[in-house]
């Protein structure tokens, strides 16, 4: 045991050369098989219900019958109205909108709620986005107006269909909670026009968080507790509800909210739940998986996946309902959820606060929580770290070592490069920061030119931007490599072997910065993290190759395609062809995300990912120079 | 003489001895306790008033019965039956009522004020309402339920109550005379860990779980949304409301303890006798209505009492003061004889206290100088005697001796 040790330390070649390799290939590794162990029995755990008030299913759900007739009426009248096409009010349709707004402001009116309206109106990527809220409140008949829970029915869908029976049902329900005399909280009814920025207009505006172009609302509540969205666009009786929960930023509604939806609607009325669009879930180790993952695709990109997630960032718990398949369950079952749900909501003395906020979820019963996941991402950001710190003591401590030049195996650049070091008889190397530094920071600051380009372009020039980004991005680092090689400072003792200290201190801050920014980023959107991670792995492999000159070109040549490939456009583009959605809706959306949900995925992608990238190009440029 | 003052002894020890065991009390209190707030809590409260109606019931008047709610789960927003609280869900009989008392409400219910309650340290401007106005003929019957582990009930959201506390607070009512028997029950999750530490006489415990058992509810109201009673408190009540149907009831709290199902309680009850003088046998012959009912039995001035400063008692204490001195008299008198060879054949027997104090002294002081003249004049004498003689003898052979 001790020789080893004992080897170890005698042998800097191997300390700061080789074993930094090794630890972070095994951190990558560990990382990685972490996440596939999640699934497993012993590594999840079922989903409870934590918090006591909630009493999920307990009551007895009175709405059906003759509330049934009042559904088919409030359904032909609103039929009526939007007879011949789609009933949201954007631009184009804004007149039929109108008049569906008026016709549901009209019956929310006579069921006796106080109405009012917001207009609002954002403009993205040269779209405008536009239309009216027309929300109603109940005043809680016997509690204090300090709390409310919100019912959210937007006309269109998350998936741009009609919910023509979601406003239908939200308007009967209005009038069918406004005869109970047991709420304690007040019950908003916001019909929008769309899923993706009518919720947000009214959200902001609720907390008064928005921008000019939004109207500040003329009615309002106390402080909301949960939000239920409720989708029902087709016309058949529906198998099960697809509970969404994914929010902006890949934040999430307390698992109590989840677990008691799940509840209610298996356990109470027979319907199942089901996630993540995982319509035949089968609970074997490849369905929990496929959960798994897919809830952290959703959280890694951070968007909106429904009316609920514009809630989240105000710490308002929500979710959408969304009715799926052919089966036997109709729009009363639906109601009568929403109504247990609601007398759940009802029972909350405080705001949802004992269940996790972190977590994933790979059943509707089952999940993993941030103490067992988080080590995953962490690893990989910690592999970057590693290396860095090891960078840095290389660039200082190796250099008046002798010459470990002998030691066999030995990859052929390291030998080289540390062969050059060992001639050096100084003993100790004094590192050259300002160029490291200024070449990390400039390019971190580079990063937001096309966070900004991406973020303000008018959508139709999203696809030849993302080709010039790809054209950029190669040409980049080939540019800073050959400048780089050729415009250095040289040391004043000797100038000819300074400069793969350069290349590795570069390195070194830019692991650094990137090893920090995952690890944070991990405890907030461990998703993102983890994918950016594992995009940038191959980084931590890549130098500036210093063996023989045609061996050089092969390699830094090989080395830079797969690196061009892992670029940040070019994975975007890879991506968009194997989901079969545009570059232009993607990159629309992104800046929709950007301008009106408040996403942050585009700063970590330009901030972050994209200069660790590029320096690890221009490093592996280098060796060509 | 003597013998009149034995007899007299006797029959009073007598009286003495044949008082404690004496079943009768004199008023009827009820402690009932609710310690937890909150609309999911509602079974809590329904216990608690659903055992404040059965002693109504049973005749205890709202002036003897303290009922402490922490919540209003009538006028919660959330209750779907305004002003009404139900323990079943038939919803047959409104808990609420129209005569209710409440008389600890709300953040009042501490375990301070429990504890004051209790022990009688109240402040001077605490209503009698307040008040656990029990003394040492009172039944005292204290209901608890709420959330608990083992050894501590659970107040409100922030403090807790010990098992020690609450036998040191029944400890305290013991020595202040606040009870004359108390039947303390309890309902709560490991409820029996509770009175573990009760050490004052004349309790019976009685607790619906064992150490590391929860105590469940019984079922609940698809229409409150809620569980509406607890699991112990609804096979007690059903016993209650079944057979107890009225103050004349001749059942038995052995009736009641074993009347509990463990099949339907879904956990073990526990009862403690020990406290009680008589243990089990004598404690399962108390009727159920010595603690749930209202008793009107009358006492005439005292008679009965053990108070300090009663006849009984100061003459118990005369009693053993007559015997004690008696005993020392005779140890006196027998000493003295042996001293000093003369017995005092006229020591004062007298059957009051006075003369036998008075004689006592007497009879002392006459002696003690007699002895000393006594001896001394003897003394003397015989010294007299001598020299008499030895001068005679002097004499006489001088007379003798000269001659010659």
């Amino acid at each position: 045991m001790l020789v080893p040790t004992r080897n170890l330390r005698s042998n800097p070649h191997l300390l700061f050369v080789r074993l930094p390799y090794l630890l972070s290939f095994l951190c990558i590794v560990v990382g990685v098989i972490w996440l596939l162990l999640l699934p497993l029995n012993e590594y999840s755990r079922r989903t409870y219900i934590s918090e006591n008030a909630l009493l999920p299913g307990q009551v007895h759900a009175y709405f059906s019958g003759s509330e049934q007739n009042i559904f088919r009426g409030y359904k032909k009248e609103l039929g009526g109205l939007l007879v011949g096409g789609a009933g949201g009010n954007d631009g184009e349709d804004g007149s039929r909108g109108e008049r569906g707004n008026g016709k549901v402001q009209s019956i929310l009116r006579a069921a006796g709620l106080k109405v009012a309206t917001q207009n609002y109106e954002y403009t993205s990527a040269g779209i405008r986005h536009q239309g009216q809220n027309t929300y109603a409140i109940i005043n809680a008949p016997r509690g204090d107006a300090t709390e409310a829970i919100v019912l959210v029915a937007a006309w269109k869908t998350a998936d741009g269909e009609l919910n023509i029976n979601g406003i239908t049902l939200a308007l009967t329900l209005a009038r069918y909670f406004k005869r109970w005399s047991l709420w304690s909280k007040d019950i908003i009814f916001l019909i929008t026009p769309d899923s993706k920025s009518g919720a947000q207009a009214w959200i902001d505006a609720y907390h008064d968080m928005h921008p000019p172009s939004v109207q500040p609302l003329p009615l309002k509540s106390g402080a909301l507790q949960g939000a239920l969205v409720v989708e029902y666009p087709f016309d058949h009786r529906f198998e099960s509800l697809h509970v969404v929960y994914d929010g902006v930023n890949g934040q999430l509604p307390n698992l109590d909210l989840f677990n008691t939806a799940v509840s209610i609607a298996g356990g109470q009325m027979g319907i199942g739940a089901v996630l993540q669009e995982m319509w035949d879930h089968d609970d074997s180790y490849e369905a929990r998986l496929e959960t798994i993952l897919r809830g952290m695709v959703k959280q890694g990109f951070g968007y909106a996946t429904g009316a609920h997630s514009s809630f989240m960032p105000y710490h308002v718990d929500a979710i959408t309902l969304q009715t799926k398949g052919e089966g036997w369950q109709d729009e009363m079952a639906l109601g009568r959820t929403v109504e247990s749900l609601c007398r759940s909501l009802n029972n909350l003395l405080e705001h949802l606060h004992q269940s996790f906020f972190f977590y994933l979820l790979m059943q509707s019963n089952r999940f993993v929580s941030i103490g067992t996941y988080l080590p995953s991402a962490m690893l990989i950001a910690g592999n970057f770290t590693i290396m860095a710190i090891a960078l840095w003591m290389r660039t200082g401590y190796y250099a008046g070592s002798s010459s470990p030049s002998t030691s066999a195996g030995a990859p052929a650049e390291e030998k080289k490069e540390t062969t050059q070091k060992g001639s050096d008889a100084s003993g100790v190397m004094e590192r050259q920061l300002a160029l490291p530094l200024t070449f990390v920071v400039g390019l971190h600051l580079l990063g937001l030119l096309p966070l900004y380009i991406f973020n303000n372009l008018s959508h139709q020039y999203f696809s030849s931007a993302v080709y010039t980004c790809i054209i950029a991005d190669i040409l980049l680092p080939l540019t800073l490599a050959a400048l780089l090689t050729h415009h250095s400072p040289s040391t004043p003792s000797t100038p000819a072997n300074t400069i793969p200290q350069h290349y590795l201190l570069i390195k070194s801050f830019s692991f650094l910065l990137l090893g920090l920014f995952l690890s944070t980023l991990a405890t907030l959107n461990f998703s993102l993290s983890f994918m950016i991670g594992l995009l940038c792995a191959p980084l931590t492999f890549t130098n500036r190759t210093t063996s023989t000159s045609v061996l050089r070109y092969i390699f830094s040549t090989i080395g830079l395609v797969i690196l061009n490939v892992l670029s940040p456009p070019v994975v975007l583009v890879g991506g968009c062809w194997y989901a079969g959605v545009s570059v232009e809706s993607v990159l629309t959306q992104a800046a929709f995300g950007w301008d009106v949900w408040g996403m942050w995925t585009q700063v970590v992608v330009w901030c972050v990912w994209w200069p660790a990238w590029v320096t690890g190009c221009a490093l592996l440029g280098s060796s060509m120079f | 003489m003597q013998l009149i003052l034995r007899l007299l002894l006797t029959l009073s020890f007598l009286f003495l001895c044949i008082l404690p065991a004496s079943t009768e009390h004199t008023s009827n209190w009820a402690v009932l306790v609710s310690t937890s707030r909150f609309w999911f809590n509602y079974r809590h409260l329904a216990n608690v008033l659903s055992l404040y109606r059965t002693v109504k019931r049973l005749g205890i008047p709202d002036s003897q019965i303290i009922l402490m709610l922490p919540d209003d789960m009538a006028c919660n927003p959330r209750n779907a039956f305004p002003g009404t609280v139900y323990s079943n869900a038939d919803r047959a009989v409104d808990l609420y009522g129209d005569n209710i008392e409440v008389d600890y409400r709300g953040y009042e219910v501490t375990v301070e004020n429990f504890i004051r309650l209790l022990t009688d340290r109240l402040d001077e401007d605490v209503p009698r309402s307040k008040r656990l106005g029990s003394d040492a003929g009172s039944n005292v019957l204290v209901y608890m339920t709420g959330h608990g582990g083992d050894q501590f009930l659970k107040f409100q959201d922030a403090e807790e109550i010990g098992a020690w506390d609450l036998a040191d607070a029944f400890g305290q009512m013991w020595e202040k005379k606040r009870y004359h028997e108390l039947l303390f029950m309890i309902d709560t999750c490991q409820a029996n860990t509770m009175y573990t530490h009760f050490y004052s006489p004349n309790i019976v415990a009685t607790g619906s779980s064992e150490l590391d058992q929860s105590s469940y509810s019984h079922h609940a109201d698809n229409d409150v949304g809620v569980a509406v009673i607890d699991r112990w408190t609804y096979y007690v009540l059903e016993f209650l409301e079944t057979q107890v149907t009225s103050a004349n009831s001749k059942l038995t709290l052995g009736d009641l303890f074993d009347s509990y199902d463990e099949s339907k309680i879904h956990s073990q009850p526990g009862v403690r006798w020990d406290l009680f003088p008589g243990g089990e046998q004598e404690g399962r012959l108390r009727t159920v209505v010595d603690f749930f009912g209202n008793v009107q039995n009358v006492e005439v001035e005292n008679a009965n009492a053990t108070d300090p400063g009663s006849l009984q008692e100061d003459l118990a204490e005369i009693a053993r003061l007559v015997e004690k001195w008696r005993k020392r008299d005779q140890e006196y008198l027998t000493t003295r004889s042996d001293a000093s060879n003369q017995s005092n054949s006229q020591a004062p027997q007298s059957n009051t206290e006075s003369r036998t104090l008075s004689s006592y002294f007497s009879q002392r002081k006459n002696v003690g100088p007699a002895k000393m003249d006594e001896e001394n004049c003897w003394q003397k004498r015989l010294v007299g005697v001598s020299v008499l003689g030895a001068c005679a003898a002097a004499w006489f052979a001088g007379s003798i001796l000269g001659r010659t």
